[in-house]
């Protein structure tokens, strides 16, 4: 079933990458396609979420290759991302569903700066997986993704703290802010988008953003945030993973099971490279089997 | 992209959105001969709005010294470059727009300045053209120039920073046409920050999130006019409303000083933003120059601001630059006077359009001294 509806996808974009004078449909995704064992989370005994890149539990997940392409069919865009693959590895625990994404980055971009943007990597997945919706962020209406975005913002947040202007530039005169002399609820309106609590300015709990779309220019942050990770740069190769829990309460979330298959896709963006938003390098779905039992 | 019509430069042109224009336009005039570079304005701004963290660098509000004074650095001439020649030899613009020349994979010509080119606020201030030979001695015109740029969002019709956003975060308020950036909306692509060619939308690195000039809009919903106009010692601004040139009112000042007087000219028009903050060229500078940066018709528009005196009306427009606190919705000038009316037509302001000259006796008999001031 899911199969098919793969095909489908691969043929529909095979067609939009020939528009757009491309010949980039994942080749990994149509093998896995072919094969749908080839991409699957293998069961572990670990208990908890699984976050740590470098836990020995990934050396018992099959590794698969994702070819990324450019994301051309919407203004604006670069033609030529920098990241051309990912790894991506899965295990899961019963409770928790956890993915290993791994591709080469030679700079470490994790400080935002007027001119400089930062890495970052998403999962996508469908909330319903009978119905799977276009994996160009879903569609409207009804075509719901939930998307799991990694910053390494976030990740910079989690290990060295919030970040200063003095952090930014070591240099920089202060001589009074308004909380300085106001008082906090009165300075609040001086602290922009911190002020109305915008969920892209810090990573608070997690370097992981847990998201929905339903198509181009709907990614809205869910109010429930149940997304986890870690990421760590090492080497010229970021290894990041992303978690979530199998199954919440919330309708807006994907209901994944043992024994199961559901579709994940990936969009990666090199901050070095001025990555951002719609100029990003991204992959068609790849089905995800949830192995069931010990392996 | 859609067809929509920019008067500014005399034809239709192509846009990301439809055309929606706001029930009212916000907009500011600024007299570029009464402008001395003080920067009231620019501490007004700061110390109102960008006095929190990661805005340290940001100037909603500048004034540059034109040629080689730019915030940030080269903001103009980089896009010009980039832009390239183009015909305006007529007042209906055969150039191409931003939008127009938008490379492929982007909605509009634009570029990220450096973090360094915000390093130099005062760049280029006070400096003239050149140097001034051994010798030499004033004549006019002036063998050297120089002028002062006040500049703020131009809260434009077509702006390019809301075309520009991938997720709608930038919106015009159809009540009074300001250009917000939704801080709650707002993901930090900085696809704005690109588009702006007036680089008037600035990266929070502490928020994360790209933040601009907000028209002062808690002022302008109570009719009060902008901090940067109401501080301003050299009076040199009037914000207010304004209409399209086919629905112009005679009576509203703003009105009456662009399309009835045509005195003020927008700023780079040929980007074809239809910006809606408006400028009285400079008197002393080559038109060459100033033809490049407002426009088509600023010799007219210098010779008209010259005779001034001619017209009363347009002499009484001018009066009321700085002297109300309120917006000028309409005015009229009686006798003597230019009177200003708020909205309901109260009014609000009454400026003599000549002061009653007084003058003292050259000796003062009682102190036996000269004076030197008897005006």
């Amino acid at each position: 079933m899911i199969q098919k509806k793969v095909r489908k996808f691969c043929q529909g974009l095979s067609s939009l990458a020939i528009l757009y004078g491309l010949s980039a449909c994942p080749v990994q995704a149509e093998e896995a396609a072919a094969d749908p064992a080839a991409f699957t989370a293998t069961q572990v005994s670990e208990p908890g979420p699984i976050l740590d890149p470098t836990s020995p539990v990934w050396e018992r997940a099959t590794p698969v290759r994702v070819e990324m392409m450019a994301q051309v069919t919407e203004l604006p865009h670069d033609p030529d991302p920098a990241v051309k693959e990912l790894e991506v590895r899965a295990v899961h625990n019963g409770q928790y569903l956890s993915l290993l994404l791994r591709w080469a980055d030679p700079t470490k971009d994790d400080v935002l700066r007027p001119d400089a943007f930062g890495d970052q990597v998403a999962v996508q997945l469908p909330i319903d997986a009978e119905n799977v919706p276009s994996p160009m962020m879903g569609h409207k209406p009804g075509g719901k993704v939930n998307i799991l975005q990694w910053r390494a913002a976030f990740q910079h947040d989690q290990d060295k703290g919030e970040p200063t202007i003095h952090a930014l530039y070591p240099n920089a005169v202060i001589d009074i802010y308004p909380d300085y002399v106001l008082r906090a609820t009165d300075s609040r309106v001086y602290s922009g988008a911190l002020g109305v609590d915008n969920p892209v300015s810090r990573g608070r709990v997690s370097p992981v953003l847990d998201q929905m779309a339903e198509g181009w220019g709907t990614l809205t942050v869910k109010p429930d945030q149940q997304g986890d990770g870690k990421g760590i740069w090492q080497d010229g190769m970021w290894n990041v993973v992303i978690n979530l829990p199998l199954a919440t309460i919330s309708h807006n979330a994907p209901r994944l099971l043992p024994g199961k298959e559901t579709m994940t896709a990936f969009a990666v963006w090199d901050g070095g490279h001025g990555e951002v938003g719609s100029r990003k390098s991204w992959s068609n779905w790849l089905p995800l089997k949830l192995q069931r039992g010990q392996p | 992209m859609a067809k929509v019509y920019n008067w500014q430069l005399g034809r239709e042109m192509d846009y990301f959105y439809e055309v929606v224009r706001p029930k009212r336009q916000f907009a500011m005039i600024f007299d570029t001969n009464k402008c001395i570079g003080c920067q009231t304005c620019t501490v007004a701004c700061k110390t109102t709005w960008t006095a929190g963290r990661g805005q340290e660098y940001m100037l909603w509000n500048n004034v540059e010294t034109k040629p080689y004074g730019y915030y940030p650095l080269g903001w103009d001439v980089n896009i010009l470059d980039k832009l390239g020649v183009q015909d305006m030899t007529s007042p209906v613009y055969q150039g191409k727009t931003l939008f127009d020349a938008a490379p492929d994979g982007e909605r509009v010509l634009g570029y990220l300045p450096d973090e360094r080119d915000y390093a130099y606020p005062n760049i280029g201030e006070d400096d003239a053209t050149g140097l001034m030979s051994q010798g030499a001695f004033y004549a006019a015109p002036h063998m050297q120039w120089m002028y002062y740029l006040p500049r703020i969002c131009n809260h434009c019709t077509y702006a390019a920073c809301l075309g520009s956003c991938p997720r709608q975060s930038i919106y015009k308020r159809p009540e009074d046409g300001i250009v917000l950036l939704d801080q709650d909306r707002c993901r930090g692509y900085r696809e704005c920050v690109k588009a702006c060619p007036y680089k008037k939308v600035f990266f929070n690195p502490i928020t994360r999130v790209s933040e601009k000039c907000i028209g002062c809009y808690p002022a302008v919903e109570n009719n009060r006019q902008t901090q940067c106009t109401i501080t301003c010692i050299g009076k040199i601004r009037m914000q207010g409303f304004i209409t399209t040139p086919d629905k112009a009112r005679e009576d509203s000042p703003m009105d009456y000083i662009i399309h009835i007087a045509k005195v003020a000219k927008p700023l780079y028009p040929q980007f074809g933003l239809e910006p809606n903050t408006y400028y009285i060229p400079p008197v002393h500078v080559p038109p060459k120059y100033l033809y490049q940066m407002f426009g088509w018709g600023v010799e007219e528009a210098i010779n008209k601001y010259r005779t001034a005196l001619e017209d009363k009306k347009l002499l009484g427009a001018l009066l009321l630059f700085g002297a109300s606190l309120d917006i000028v919705h309409s005015f009229k000038v009686e006798g003597n006077y230019s009177i200003g009316y708020d909205e309901k037509g109260s009014e609000i302001v009454r400026v003599p359009l000549r002061e009653p000259t007084h003058v003292r006796i050259a000796h003062d008999q009682q102190h036996q001294v000269y004076r030197t001031n008897i005006t």
